[in-house]
C-alpha cells in the first residue's frame, strides 16, 4: 500500500515537473504548492466512490472492517487506508453440474463434451443415474461472502455434488428418473442451505433445479424397455376392459328382452285364459238355461261341418262283421284306386 | 522551499510509518518472524500492528475457512467391492504458530490433510458394506414405486448407518488429529462414488439385465391382469345371463299357474260342458280332408240311418 502510495507520489511529481516546464514557472516554491494541491485533488478523488442498487460496498479501514454500504454516494478515507469491496447483492448466481451452457441466448447452446465425472452418480439400489443440474444462490450478507470461506465457488461445487448424491443415494433408480425429481430438487436445497450456514458462507440456496435426468448411455435401452412395457400393460389391462365394456352391457340388454318376452308371454297367456274364460262362462250361463237342445245343436252343427272334410268316410252297421263299405258318401273320381285311397287315409 | 520541506517530512514520515506497522485483513492472520523464529502469539484481529522495522519481518495466514480435495481413491468396500471414493473437507487454520511450526505453509497442510483424511475415509468405508456408503437411510424400503410392487422391494438391504453417519465417523477420526497441526477440520463430505470402471461395466450389465427382467414382469402382469378382465366378463355374462332366465321362468311359472286357475275357476262349474265342447271342438282339428272315417249306424249322428226314432 506505501509502494502505491509512492508510484502516485512519482507520478505527481512527474506531472509536476511537466506542469512546471509548460507554464514556465522558475520558482521552486511555487512548484511545490502545484504538487501538494495535485496531491489534495487526488485524495479528493480516492476517497469518494458511488455504490450500484444492486451492489453493497464493504470498507476495510487498515484491514478491519467498519462498515457496509447500500446503493449512493459515499466517503471513505483516501490513499488505501480505506478499502472498498464490492459485492454484487440482488444478482441471482449459477453453477451448473454435468453440463455447460456455452452460449445463453434463445437457442441456447451447450457444450458437447461430457461431464460425467459429476453427473454419474449411485442411486439407492446401487444403480447408476446420469443426474444434471443446476444450483442459484444469491449473495445474502457481504461481510461473510467476503471473508469467511476463501474460494466460495469451489465450496459451492463440492457441497453441492456431495450432497446432489446423498440424497440420490436415498432412492431407487427408477423414482430417481420419474417420480422423485422433485423432492430430490427439495432435499438438495434445504441440505446445502443447512451447509452454507454452517461454513457462514453468506449465500442463500434460492434454487436447485433438475435438468436431465437420464439413465447411463449404455443401458438407456433396457430403460425405455421398461416403458414400452409399462405402456404394454396399459394398453393390455385396456383392451381387456373394452371387451368387457363392449360385452356385458349388449348381454344386459339381451337379458333384458329375456325378461320382457317372458313377461309377454305371461300377460299373452293370462289374457287369452282371461278371454276364454269369459266366453265360457257366457256360453255356459246360456246352455244352462237349455241344456239339452242346445248340446244336440252344438253336436249337430260340428258334426256337419267335420264330416263333409274327409274323402271318404265309411258308415257300418254293427252287425256286419267284415270291413265293406256300405256307403261312400263321396263320389269317388276313380272308384278302381279305392282300396288305395282307403289305405293312404288310413294312416 | 518551505513546502517542498514539508513534502519531504511527509514522505520520511510515511515510510518510517511503513517501517513500523503492518495491517491483517479481515481474511488473514499474521506472524512476526524475528531471525527466522516466530515471536510472540499471532496476529489474529484484523487491524493496523506493530513490529520492529528491519529485523522482523510479517508472515501471513488465512483465517478463513478453506477447501481440501482429495484424490479419487479406489477403495474395497467389505462386500469387496471396489469404488473410487472422492471426499472434500473444510478446514481452517486456528493456530497460525503451531501451523507455522508443523506444516510450514498451505502445502504443507495439504500433504498432512491427504494423510489423514485419505486413510480414515479408507479405514471407514472398507469397514463397511456399499450400501451403507451409498444411502443415507432406509426410506427407500418404504418408497411407493411401481417396480417395487411387483416384487423388487425384497432384494435391498437395509441399512445399519448410512452415509451421513460414515461421514461424521470420518469427520470425528480426522478431526481428532489435526488440531496438532494448528488446524481446525471444520466439515468433511463424501462428494463422490463410483464404480471402477470394470465394475462399472458389470453394473451397467446387470442394470440392463435387471431392466429387461422388469420389462418382463410388466408384460406377464399385463396378461395377467387381462385375463383377469376377460375371466370376470365371462363370469359376468353368465351371471347375467342365467339371473334373466331365472326371472323368465318365474314369470312364466307366475303367469302360468295364474292361467291354470282362471281356467279351473271358469270350468269348473260347468264341467260336463266343458268336456262336451272342448270335444265336439277338437273334432274341428282331428278331422281333416285325409281322414277316413269308419262310423258305426250305432253313432249319434247316423243312428237315424237305421230308424227315424
Amino acid at each position: 500500500m506505501p509502494n502505491e502510495f509512492s508510484e502516485f507520489k512519482d507520478d505527481v511529481r512527474k506531472v509536476g515537473d511537466k506542469l512546471k516546464n509548460l507554464s514556465g514557472v522558475k520558482s521552486g516554491g511555487q512548484a511545490a504548492i502545484v504538487v501538494l494541491a495535485l496531491l489534495l485533488l487526488a485524495a479528493g478523488f480516492s476517497s469518494i466512490y458511488t455504490i450500484d442498487p444492486e451492489e453493497a460496498g464493504v470498507i476495510l479501514r487498515f484491514g478491519r472492517y467498519l462498515d457496509t454500504t447500500g446503493p449512493g454516494l459515499h466517503f471513505k478515507l483516501p490513499f488505501g487506508i480505506d478499502k472498498l469491496y464490492k459485492v454484487q447483492l440482488t444478482t441471482i448466481r449459477k453453477e451448473e453440474f454435468g453440463f455447460r451452457t456455452s452460449q445463453a441466448g434463445v437457442v441456447t447452446r451447450y457444450e458437447n463434451a461430457e461431464y460425467n465425472d459429476e453427473s454419474l452418480m449411485l442411486t439407492g439400489d446401487l444403480n447408476v443415474a446420469d443426474v444434471e443440474w443446476i444450483l442459484q444462490y444469491k449473495v445474502n450478507d457481504p461481510y461473510k461472502f467476503l471473508f469467511h470461506v476463501r474460494n466460495v465457488n469451489k465450496n459451492l461445487r463440492d457441497v453441492s455434488e456431495a450432497i446432489m448424491r446423498l440424497v440420490v443415494g436415498d432412492r431407487s433408480v427408477s423414482d430417481v428418473l420419474t417420480t422423485e425429481r422433485v423432492a430430490i430438487a427439495d432435499q438438495v436445497k434445504v441440505k446445502m442451505q443447512e451447509t452454507f450456514d454452517l461454513y457462514g458462507m453468506g449465500v442463500t440456496v434460492t434454487n436447485v433445479i433438475l435438468q436431465d435426468v437420464n439413465p447411463p448411455e449404455t443401458v438407456k435401452d433396457s430403460f425405455n424397455e421398461v416403458n414400452a412395457a409399462k405402456q404394454e400393460q396399459e394398453k393390455m389391462v385396456n383392451e381387456a376392459w373394452e371387451a368387457y365394456n363392449q360385452a356385458i352391457p349388449e348381454e344386459k340388454g339381451k337379458a333384458d328382452q329375456t325378461i320382457q318376452v317372458a313377461e309377454g308371454y305371461a300377460l299373452e297367456r293370462i289374457n287369452k285364459a282371461d278371454g276364454e274364460a269369459k266366453r265360457f262362462r257366457a256360453l255356459f250361463r246360456a246352455y244352462v238355461q237349455a241344456p239339452a237342445v242346445t248340446r244336440t245343436r252344438l253336436y249337430l252343427e260340428k258334426m256337419e261341418e267335420v264330416l263333409k272334410r274327409p274323402k271318404q268316410v265309411y258308415i257300418m252297421d254293427p252287425a256286419a262283421k267284415t270291413l265293406l263299405p256300405l256307403l261312400n258318401l263321396k263320389e269317388r273320381p276313380a272308384p278302381a284306386s279305392a282300396p288305395a285311397a282307403a289305405a293312404g287315409g288310413a294312416q | 522551499m518551505k513546502t517542498w520541506g514539508i513534502l519531504i517530512l511527509a514522505l520520511v514520515a510515511l515510510i518510517a510509518f511503513k517501517l513500523c506497522t503492518f495491517v491483517t485483513t479481515e481474511y488473514n492472520q499474521a506472524l512476526i518472524i524475528q531471525f527466522g523464529k516466530p515471536v510472540g502469539n499471532p496476529v489474529v484481529k484484523a487491524g493496523l500492528h506493530f513490529k520492529t522495522p528491519f529485523i522482523q519481518e510479517v508472515k501471513y495466514f488465512d483465517r478463513r475457512i478453506l477447501e481440501w480435495d482429495g484424490d479419487p481413491n479406489q477403495i474395497p468396500t467389505k462386500d469387496k467391492k471396489y469404488i473410487l471414493t472422492d471426499v472434500t473437507a473444510r478446514w481452517r487454520i486456528s493456530d497460525a504458530l503451531k501451523f507455522y511450526q508443523t506444516v510450514r505453509n498451505e502445502t504443507g497442510a495439504h500433504a498432512r490433510l491427504d494423510d489423514v483424511i485419505d486413510g480414515d475415509t479408507r479405514n471407514v468405508i472398507s469397514n463397511h458394506l456399499l450400501v451403507e456408503v451409498v444411502r443415507n437411510s432406509n426410506d427407500i424400503l418404504t418408497a411407493e414405486n411401481d417396480e417395487f410392487d411387483l416384487g423388487e422391494r425384497i432384494k435391498l438391504d437395509t441399512i445399519q448407518f448410512g452415509r451421513e453417519a460414515l461421514t461424521k465417523e470420518i469427520f470425528a477420526a480426522a478431526a481428532a488429529i489435526v488440531p496438532q497441526y494448528g488446524i481446525t477440520l471444520v466439515d468433511v463430505k463424501i462428494k463422490r462414488i463410483n464404480y471402477e470402471e470394470s465394475v462399472q461395466r458389470k453394473v451397467f450389465e446387470r442394470m440392463i439385465s435387471e431392466r429387461k427382467r422388469i420389462a418382463e414382469k410388466f408384460r406377464s402382469e399385463g396378461k395377467g391382469k387381462k385375463a383377469e378382465i376377460l375371466g370376470k366378463m365371462t363370469k359376468e355374462l353368465r351371471r347375467i345371463k342365467s339371473e334373466a332366465y331365472r326371472k323368465a321362468q318365474e314369470i312364466q311359472g307366475v303367469a302360468d299357474a295364474k292361467v291354470t286357475r282362471i281356467y279351473a275357476d271358469a270350468y269348473n262349474p260347468g264341467r260336463d260342458f266343458y268336456q262336451f265342447l272342448k270335444t265336439v271342438e277338437s273334432y274341428d282339428s282331428t278331422i281333416t280332408e285325409d281322414s277316413v272315417l269308419f262310423l258305426s249306424t250305432d253313432s249319434e249322428y247316423f243312428r237315424y240311418l237305421r230308424r227315424a226314432k
